[in-house]
């Protein structure tokens, strides 16, 4: 049997932790919501530069992209998002050449796991930030990365993206 | 009294007029019918309308303690959106289930949305804004509250589902508890004020309410009945019949569409029922403030229209109600009957019997000081 | 080490040893028990810790190999390997009387590769259903989707339990039991409900409010990750290591990561060491503020669960500006990290310490002693240490019950020896040592990261590594300390860019396993509150 002080002790030590609880969120009750508003927010949204979003092929003014369809990204990629399609033209002199024809990327099955990025030898792809891929139906995840008419740039590109966090890390 | 004919915004005025034209006009019974029905439809759209009301504050205020905004996308701030969802609930399908018990199943809502009704006819709104005045008031109250728990153990009976039978069961063993206190706590003030019929309570609390004029004692029932009125809603720390963490939704996991509704609705307006009842036993009801002697601020008090008083006593009560449901974790059903058998109850007979004492001896506030 | 290879040797003289990095004991199904038994009862270092029991399948054996260690010091380790030639109707005996957590290993070996243990109480498949046809994890396996076709029927549970046994003669028979009686009142929690943490199903008999028993029936998210990554190079298999225990997504992938630097022997830059230290800590105050929430939330208090979000919010956006994710973080890479730190991270770490302090106090005044939550947390689900140790509980979980089973202190990895922290052990083994326990790592957790935060070296973020990573032939493993307890990783390599067999060691098996233990007897709605005691997630079960 429990003496009957320490049943008062108990009902009043209960009583205070209740008041204590109440009395933090009374505190809750004035601070800061910290809710966003989003599409509200859309001007103000802060994305990290970091954030992958959605594999892009950057295209120059001239509509050159750098892809060598050389189809490493399509090896390293590990649930085969990535589909490099080539084709094979003649130069000038005659020589053969593999080109990209069609770079399809779908965006559904991606892990976004960045591997593509590390290990492009030219720099061709970089993950985007535009987080807003929300589509109707799974069909229109299959997006062609390179534009229409484009064609690869013929210097090897020595500049590096300047953003070194869209790009990742170089791997030998 | 001199100071009632200054009322611009009383209802009494405008309803005893509607009274003498219909009479007037009709044979008595014919005035009278009409009246009823009158009187039953307004009920019932106040009723709807609080419920409306109700949810998006309860959806506001919580937010509001949780740090978040709330509802905000449907009007300015979000005002229509119980609007929105009560539009959405009517048009939603009922979903028909097999293997229950069909009669039951669709009678359990209808049960509780009548119950709680019943009880809301009987609240003193305001100065002549009450539809149902016994002179047993308290009691009817008490009873055609509880009726509200059949629904609820039909619904968990018949909808032949494991957590709505288990919800149910729990409900009937909370109801049950704390209906006992809840009970005994007004019986307190009945003592107190020596009256069951709410309009003479209310009446009798002109200089000062039950909660002061009980001072201890009354301060005591006033809490227990805050506690076990809040248990009687089936709102948290108090919510095991539904506790969406344990049971999904308790005993209306299977219910959809309007019949849901119809469960939520009665959950708000409970909520709203027992916090007006605390109004109207302890606070004063529909009462201004008033202090003897202080004449002209009395006057001064009753520019406020009664039901403005009432319906802010009111709203302060569930605040305070939702207030404690968004601190407190849910209690065990162990737990939760020890607090009533080994807590409240015992206090709450001494409460009573120490009541009785505070009268007999005249040691009430009035008693001491006018 | 010696010693105990002195004694084997002398008591089990024709059973093959090997030493390496741990010692190997081959021996033969037969003598499999009688030198478990030995270990089991070996004196003053009882090796009575089952941490890993790895299925593979050789090619023309099915192995079994139990990585045995000692609750006294986990650091040490005794593998015992013994398997069977028979690929039609393969017996081990079980170790289940030894170790319980060999309860659920064994039902995955059976479902994975086909091997039925001798004698183990409830010889079900594990993740997978009773009738699948063949056996995943076996080379053979036949993948074609007409074998196993998805079914769209609803099918009732089968409640029939098997148990093998060895008659005296030598022969086997099989005992069909049931797992409930016909009257129990069964209902199903899972796998579609608001508190199992992911698609779990616990079937429980109740008996009013009481919980009588459990049964587990897990598998519904189970994606074969083992089975996939032996066709995967291992930068590849990195991306899985984050969708196992999602809330320690960074810590599982630094334990591969590790483990494939040990292999090859990639020297990590200092500069690297100090991120994944960072990260992981971050990543583990993640984690605990999540269970923390999920734990609230459980009990019915879902204002906590917001604030708590609310501050794990901060750790995400550190996250996603850091590496571009904030559930599945992708920060670990072979060689070092995939990104280095932007510019303000210490500021913005620096900034969130102080915070999280203000927080912590704010949660302890808030819920830790409120008297309903001590009521519903105090004395309830008590896993004493003894089953604790025999149903491989480690993580927070283990050291509430009095266990100290730190990865960072006895085993430690990254920069963990370098840094001062205490390792919080409380010996009521309740939900509510566990829950404090997770509190009280938070405040370390911070301690921890406070030390590292200004010191962080300049220099490489990653090592060169080569193109192809290929591993030495061998065996390697790695354990770390993640969220929820003990995350092992185990690669057996024959050189080739893939591994041959992978397996992760999941902490939350065991946190899973040991609940109809602890939560028998218990109201319905406390067995809630332990589980989000345990906190487990799901993903890192089925594997």
């Amino acid at each position: 049997m429990r003496s009957f002080s320490e049943y008062l002790n108990d009902l009043f030590s209960g009583i205070r932790s209740l008041l204590t609880g109440l009395s933090i969120t009374w505190k809750e009750l004035w601070t800061k919501k910290v809710t966003r508003q989003y599409p509200e927010n859309r001007g103000t949204l802060v994305i990290s530069e970091r954030f992958r979003a959605e594999l892009k092929m950057p295209h120059d003014e001239n509509n050159e992209h750098a892809c060598t369809a050389c189809g490493i990204c399509q090896m390293n990629c590990p649930n085969g998002t990535i589909n490099v399609i080539s084709r094979t033209t003649e130069t000038a002199d005659g020589k053969k050449k593999k080109e990209l024809d069609r770079y399809v990327y779908n965006l559904g099955t991606c892990t976004f796991c960045n591997l593509c990025v590390i290990t492009c030898p030219s720099d061709a792809i970089v993950f985007s930030n535009n987080f807003e891929n929300a589509t109707f139906t799974r069909d229109k995840l299959v997006k062609q990365l390179n534009m229409e008419g484009s064609k690869m740039r013929e210097k090897k590109p020595i500049k590096k993206v300047e953003n070194e966090a869209e790009k990742g890390i170089q791997t030998a | 009294m001199l100071l009632n004919y200054s009322q611009p915004l009383e209802l009494n005025k405008l309803t005893s007029r509607i009274d003498a034209a219909l009479h007037a006009a009709l044979p008595d019974y014919w005035a009278v019918t009409i009246e009823l029905v009158l009187v039953g439809i307004l009920i019932i759209a106040t009723y709807a309308l609080l419920a409306v009301v109700l949810i998006y504050v309860e959806r506001k205020i919580t937010a509001f303690f949780q740090a978040r905004i709330g509802p905000n996308r449907v009007g300015k701030y979000g005002i229509f959106q119980t609007v929105a969802d009560v539009t959405k609930i009517l048009i939603k399908e009922i979903i028909h289930i097999n293997r229950i018990d069909k009669f039951l199943f669709y009678t359990a809502p209808f049960f509780i949305i009548v119950a709680s009704i019943l009880t809301f006819g009987a609240i003193p709104f305001g100065q002549g804004l009450q539809a149902v005045d016994f002179n047993i008031g308290v009691l009817y109250v008490i009873s055609v509250s509880s009726l509200g728990i059949i629904g609820v153990l039909l619904a968990g009976w018949s909808s032949n589902n494991k957590y709505s039978m288990i919800g149910a069961m729990r409900s009937g063993a909370q109801f049950v508890s704390y209906e006992l206190s809840a009970g005994i706590a007004l019986m307190t003030i009945v003592v107190l004020s020596g009256t069951m019929q709410l309009s003479t309570m209310v009446e009798s609390q002109r200089y000062c309410w039950n909660i002061f004029n009980g001072h201890i004692s009354a301060l005591v029932a006033f809490v227990i009945y805050l506690i076990s009125g809040h248990a009687e809603t089936n709102r948290g720390p108090f919510d095991l019949p539904e506790a969406e963490s344990e049971l999904t939704a308790g005993y209306h996991t299977e219910y959809s569409g309007l019949q849901f509704g119809f469960f939520y609705l009665a959950e708000y307006l409970n909520m709203f029922i027992i916090a007006s009842i605390g109004a109207t036993v302890f606070l004063g009801g529909w009462m201004p403030l008033q202090i003897a002697g202080w004449e002209s601020f009395n006057q001064l008090m009753w520019f406020i229209p009664s039901y403005l008083w009432f319906f802010g006593k009111v709203a302060l009560l569930i605040f305070f109600s939702l207030w404690v449901r968004w601190s407190f974790p849910r209690l065990r059903i162990d737990q939760l009957l020890n607090l009533e058998w080994k807590y409240l109850l015992p206090i709450n007979l001494v409460n009573l019997l120490v009541m009785v004492i505070l009268v007999l001896t005249g040691l009430t506030l009035t008693d001491i000081f006018y | 080490m010696e010693q105990i290879q002195a004694q084997i040797k002398n008591q089990f003289p024709d059973i093959d040893t090997e030493e390496g990095e741990i010692l190997k004991i081959k021996v033969s199904p037969k003598e499999l028990r009688s030198i478990i038994d030995f270990l089991y009862h070996y004196k003053n270092l009882p090796f009575n810790f089952l941490k890993y029991m790895i299925g593979t399948d050789e090619g023309e054996t099915l192995r079994v190999s139990y990585i045995l260690s000692s609750s006294v010091n986990p650091a040490v380790n005794i593998m015992v390997i013994t398997g069977t030639d028979n690929r039609e109707n393969p017996l081990l005996y079980t170790v289940t009387d030894f170790y319980n957590t060999a309860q659920f290993n064994e039902r995955e070996i059976y479902a994975l590769l086909g091997i039925r243990f001798i004698n183990n109480p409830d010889m079900r498949k594990f993740f997978l259903n009773q009738d699948w046809v063949g056996y995943p994890l076996r080379k053979d396996y036949d993948p074609n989707p007409a074998l196993n076709p998805v079914s769209v029927e609803s099918r009732e549970i089968n409640d029939n339990s098997f148990v093998i046994r060895e008659l005296p003669d030598g022969s086997i028979s099989e005992e069909v039991t049931k797992i409930f009686d016909d009257d129990d009142y069964i209902i199903n929690i899972g796998p579609q409900h608001p508190s199992t943490h992911g698609v779990m199903h616990f079937r429980t008999a109740l008996d009013g409010e009481v919980v009588k028993k459990i049964d587990i029936h897990s598998g519904y998210i189970h994606r074969g990750i083992e089975k996939l990554s032996e066709n995967l190079m291992y930068p590849q298999i990195l991306h899985f290591t984050d969708r196992l225990d999602y809330l320690s997504a960074n810590i599982n992938r630094h334990a591969l990561c590790m483990c494939v630097e040990k292999a090859t022997g990639i020297e990590v830059p200092e500069r690297a060491q100090y991120i994944r230290t960072i990260m992981d800590e971050l990543n583990r105050i993640d984690s605990h503020l999540l269970a923390w929430s999920a734990h609230t939330n459980d009990l019915g208090a879902t204002t906590a669960f917001i604030y708590g979000m609310r501050e794990r919010e901060i750790i995400l956006d550190i996250f996603e500006k850091i590496c571009g994710g904030r559930l599945i973080i992708n920060q670990n890479v072979i060689g070092g990290v995939m990104f280095d730190i932007y510019p303000e991270f210490q500021k913005d770490v620096k900034n969130f310490i102080p915070y999280m302090r203000s927080r912590l106090k704010e949660y302890d005044r808030f819920f830790s002693h409120n008297v309903i939550a001590l009521g519903r947390m105090k004395n309830v689900g008590i896993l004493n240490i003894k089953d604790a140790i025999s149903h491989a509980v480690t993580g927070p979980s283990g050291r509430a019950s009095g266990w100290s089973c730190d990865v960072r202190k006895y085993n430690p990895y990254a920069l963990y020896d370098k840094v001062e922290f205490r390792e919080i052990i409380r010996t009521e083994g309740d939900s509510y040592a566990r829950y404090m326990n997770r509190l009280d790592e938070i405040e370390e957790s911070l301690h921890i990261i406070e030390q590292l935060i200004d010191n962080i070296p300049d220099g490489e973020f990653c090592a060169k590594t080569k193109a192809i990573i290929r591993l030495p032939e061998g065996e390697y493993y790695q354990n770390v300390e993640a969220g929820k307890g003990l995350f092992g990783v185990y690669i057996e390599s024959r050189g080739d860019k893939t591994p041959y067999r992978l397996k992760f060691r999941s902490p939350s098996m065991s946190l899973v396993a040991v609940m109809p233990l602890i939560c028998k007897g218990e109201k319905i709605s406390d067995f809630i509150g332990i589980g989000g005691s345990m906190d487990y997630v799901i993903p890192d079960i089925d594997r």
